[in-house]
């Protein structure tokens, strides 16, 4: 039987998707260890409170070789790790968002003509 | 926070994660951790619903680094060797049919030699009401008789083994296993 994802669930499910991507995104603007990209994400709007966390999609990154990573001094911090992103992860993001933009006008397409018929 | 650490360490130690790399996750967590705790900002603003389970967020990061012993993540085999698959088992099919036709056309010519010498050895057969005697198959029939028999018994046997081999190789593909702390579907952390 097939049942409606409830609303929490399906955020988690949809940024499943792209959570990745976003991440390669946010990497895109430079290098940045783990914490600073929770931090670069949340002020885009993306909290991930209630949601998984971002370190074991950095690991699977890394070994798909989607960034390159070396450990630094931070401002006055313990040396961390920071991740960029390599020429295979710029072709990756190129490619996802292009997946991403094409997914969405499709839904948007869809769902936006049923928000105009309640509307 | 230290204590979620100790026990991300323990479950990597658990894992079998070289201690190279748990200290190298571990020492970034206590960094990150820190420093948001220093900002003010809750451990679960950083780790999710990981915080709520040490251990599994510290499996879904091993695993997905591909630091876990035996956990190893299979890899895609490349198309040529697909397609060599295909070709494997097309040969080993065509060859088992040439065995078993190889097989059959040596018993129809075996029984097409008995039918004839059956007919030659009846008594009242002979074309001229002469006893002819048992029409034996001649030594060269024999020897291709039995050239086809060990002919297709060898391309049958061939063809088995080679229908056997495609799918012993076939079969890492189809029985794929789900590994703990990883979903295979989208290939992220299964807690995710």
């Amino acid at each position: 039987m097939l049942r409606m994802a409830v609303p929490g669930s399906r955020r988690s499910q949809l940024l499943r998707g792209v959570l990745d991507l976003c991440l390669l995104a946010v990497m895109d603007e430079g290098a940045a260890y783990g914490y600073e990209m929770t931090k670069r994400l949340a002020a885009r709007g993306l909290s991930i409170v209630g949601e998984g966390s971002i370190y074991p999609l950095l690991g699977r990154l890394e070994r798909d070789g989607l960034v390159d990573t070396r450990r630094a001094i931070s401002n006055g911090g313990p040396p961390r790790k920071y991740y960029s992103l390599s020429r295979q992860g710029r072709k990756a993001l190129a490619a996802g968002i292009s997946e991403w933009q094409a997914t969405r006008e499709a839904v948007d397409s869809v769902l936006g003509r049923i928000k105009e018929e309640v509307g | 926070m230290l204590r979620f650490v100790d026990e991300c360490r323990k479950e990597w130690r658990r894992l079998g994660v070289p201690d190279a790399v748990a200290g190298e996750m571990a020492a970034d967590l206590e960094a990150d951790l820190a420093e948001a705790q220093a900002e003010g900002v809750s451990p679960e603003a950083v780790l999710g619903n990981g915080f709520f389970d040490a251990r599994s967020f510290a499996a879904s990061w091993a695993s997905a680094r591909g630091v876990v012993p035996g956990a190893k993540r299979p890899q895609e085999r490349p198309r040529w060797s697909r397609w060599a698959l295909v070709l494997l088992a097309a040969v080993s099919f065509v060859v088992t049919l040439g065995g078993l036709a190889a097989l059959g056309g040596g018993r129809q010519a075996s029984v097409a030699r008995v039918s004839i010498g059956h007919i030659s050895a009846s008594p009242f057969g002979g074309p001229h009401g002469v006893f002819i005697g048992p029409n034996l198959p001649s030594p060269v029939a024999f020897s291709h008789s039995a050239v086809f028999a060990v002919v297709g018994l060898l391309f049958v046997a061939a063809g088995l083994i080679g229908l056997a081999l495609t799918l012993w190789l076939w079969r890492p593909w189809a029985t794929r296993r789900r590994r703990r702390g990883f979903d295979d579907s989208v290939g992220l952390p299964s807690y995710l």
